[in-house]
């Protein structure tokens, strides 16, 4: 089992009987977290997309309170003290404020824009009123760090948006993921560029991994998605996909105006 | 400012120190370079249909025994940004693939797991090598999302011990890297060694492969490719980057691909063509130590000799003392 192909896929088939969060309930480790296939004994960054996962698909108070802990736990390496003294003085070739952290792909290395988005969307969805302590403090955190690794020109990629003073490019399928993590923050510039930047970009995107994340973000903006819809089911044949997480992200995708968006969490 | 804290900052700065330290310890399993290598410089003058023939002109260099052999050819795919210089040229990638068929190979499967970018597919799609690879009917395996088996290293520089592989690299007979030439903010250099981070998966590393990063890049190249044996190298060199790569350089010429059956041996080539000192770059000098051969009298150069560049490439500010100040113009071939 890897986690993220299986919570997609989970997602996808949570309206199906088969839509059982059994899988998830005994693939989570004590601590609370999730690794990123089943012998994996470390975390993962897809932590928070299982977490999230867990509650669209039922109650689970013990499972979620052991997530949600960790999730408040666990941080970039980059927010010990000493990092952030590094990333400050000596180590300054990527732009970036250290203060702002979020969340890391493993332990002990630097927040990245895709665990920070899945683990924001998770705490989101688990408390989405009247934040307080260590639940309103990540939050804010894990959003101001986003902000913070937008890409100048619009949109958002792994996490470096400049390095050694070159503007890098935004990447499609992470500029999505963050979007979704940014949708219930009062309109921000760096949001609006990005959501601009994501509604041209997908006009003519080919690739379906990247044009089901588009369709999924911009649904929950409430943007018109259905010629994209159209595009996603034609451009492909179900043959060319191989990977079980791009087929569940494309069924989402295809499915997201009809069925529901889980990825449109209400806070 | 708790106890805690302190001796947490005081054991992050003995790790940072450790891992940026240079390679003052051998750390390898045993000496495993070969008594000599053969390093064959090809004069390409451009991407085309022709690359196949001189490709396998080039190969008969060298006594490859690959009959019914399962080969792995491992582009470098990073990105994909209109009009840069970024990747293995899609064209190099199928006359490879061709030539390999040609030498009775059993199997031919061309497999990358880009560091930055998930959606493996945009990559392949926007560059037209997934069109190449369907015409010809050649499979493709994305490293970031195979299966993979945890495997204890071969060397001990990065403190991993062991690393999570993919089982398609892994069960491969005879793995080819055909690098992009490139200069690399990070490494200095990405050529035939430091390409194998592709075979890290994102699936357990993420995107980027920060661990690599955080135990050091340098140190984390020697423990992977002491780890997964590069048989051949295919490195293309005929538009190269330099200055701020991977991504952001500015293409450079050489007209030429390298092609060895040692690792090291191509990448101090490539170097040197680049007018670069590989002496200078950490993983490919310790890597000369155990792994493959980095000196003139261990390397037989054949087709065209290593030519030295008037003007070395750019790199960035933190190496540019690899850049050779007073070298050679032409160096021996036997």
């Amino acid at each position: 089992m890897d986690l993220e192909p299986t919570c997609l896929a989970l997602l996808a088939l949570r309206l199906q009987p088969s839509g059982s969060a059994v899988v998830l309930l005994d693939a989570q480790r004590p601590d609370g977290s999730w690794g990123s296939f089943a012998n994996d004994n470390e975390a993962s960054g897809v932590t928070g997309l299982a977490f999230l996962t867990l509650n669209t698909l039922g109650t689970f108070p013990d499972a979620a309170s052991r997530a949600a802990d960790w999730l408040l736990d666990a941080s970039g390496r980059q927010s010990s003290w000493i990092w952030k003294w590094k990333f400050r003085t000596t180590d300054t070739r990527v732009r970036f404020d250290p203060e702002k952290f979020g969340w890391p792909w493993e332990p002990g290395t630097c927040s990245w824009v895709v665990p920070t988005a899945f683990a924001l969307l998770a705490l989101k969805q688990s408390f989405p009123c009247c934040r307080t302590g260590r639940v309103a403090y990540r939050v804010e955190r894990g959003v101001e760090m986003l902000l913070d690794r937008a890409c100048p020109n619009g949109g958002w990629n792994a996490g470096n948006g400049v390095v050694y003073g070159a503007l890098m490019a935004a990447h499609i399928d992470a500029t999505a993921i963050a979007l979704l993590a940014l949708r219930s923050e009062p309109g921000h510039e760096l949001a609006e560029r990005g959501l601009a930047w994501l509604e041209h970009q997908s006009s003519s995107c080919s690739a379906p991994w990247s044009l089901a994340w588009s369709i999924l973000a911009l649904d929950a903006y409430d943007m018109f998605v259905a010629p994209l819809q159209q595009r996603l089911a034609t451009i492909t044949g179900p043959d060319e996909i191989d990977d079980t997480a791009t087929l569940a992200a494309a069924a989402l995708a295809l499915d997201c105006t009809a069925s529901g968006n889980p990825f449109k969490v209400i806070a | 400012m708790t106890r805690r804290t302190v001796l947490g900052g005081s054991l992050a700065i003995a790790a940072g120190a450790a891992t940026s330290l240079p390679f003052l310890v051998p750390r390898y399993d045993q000496d495993r370079r070969p008594g000599r290598s053969r390093v064959a410089i090809v004069p390409v003058g451009e991407y085309s249909e022709k690359l196949s023939e001189l490709l396998r002109e080039g190969l008969k260099l060298f006594r490859l025994q690959v009959a019914r052999k399962s080969i792995l050819l491992k582009p470098n795919l990073v990105d994909y940004i209109p009009g840069a210089e970024i990747n293995t040229h899609p064209l190099l990638v199928t006359a490879a693939v061709e030539c390999f068929r040609r030498l009775g190979a059993k199997r031919v499967t061309v497999a990358e797991g880009p560091g930055h970018r998930r959606d493996t597919q945009l990559v392949l799609r926007s560059t037209g090598l997934e069109q190449l690879l369907r015409d010809q009917q050649i499979p493709f395996v994305d490293l970031n999302r195979d299966e993979v088996i945890k495997r204890p290293l071969r060397a001990d520089y990065s403190g991993l011990r062991h690393l999570w592989l993919p089982r398609t690299v892994l069960e491969a007979d005879f793995i080819v890297s055909i690098p992009k030439v490139k200069t690399h903010h990070w490494s200095g250099v990405t050529l035939s060694m430091k390409n194998m981070f592709g075979a890290v998966p994102g699936v357990k590393y993420g995107w980027p492969k920060n661990l690599l990063h955080w135990r050091g890049i340098q140190q984390s190249i020697v423990d992977l490719v002491a780890t997964l044996p590069i048989h051949f190298v295919i490195a293309d060199a005929i538009v190269c980057m330099e200055g701020n790569g991977p991504l952001a350089g500015t293409a450079r010429r050489l007209d030429r691909i390298i092609l060895s059956d040692d690792p090291v041996g191509a990448d101090a080539t490539c170097t040197r063509l680049m007018g670069l000192v590989p002496e200078r770059v950490p993983h490919i000098a310790e890597t000369a130590k155990f792994l493959g051969n980095m000196a003139f009298d261990r390397i037989d150069q054949v087709a065209a000799p290593v030519a030295y560049p008037p003007t070395p490439f750019q790199t960035v500010q933190d190496f540019e003392h690899l850049r050779a100040k007073a070298v050679p113009s032409r160096a021996p071939l036997r």
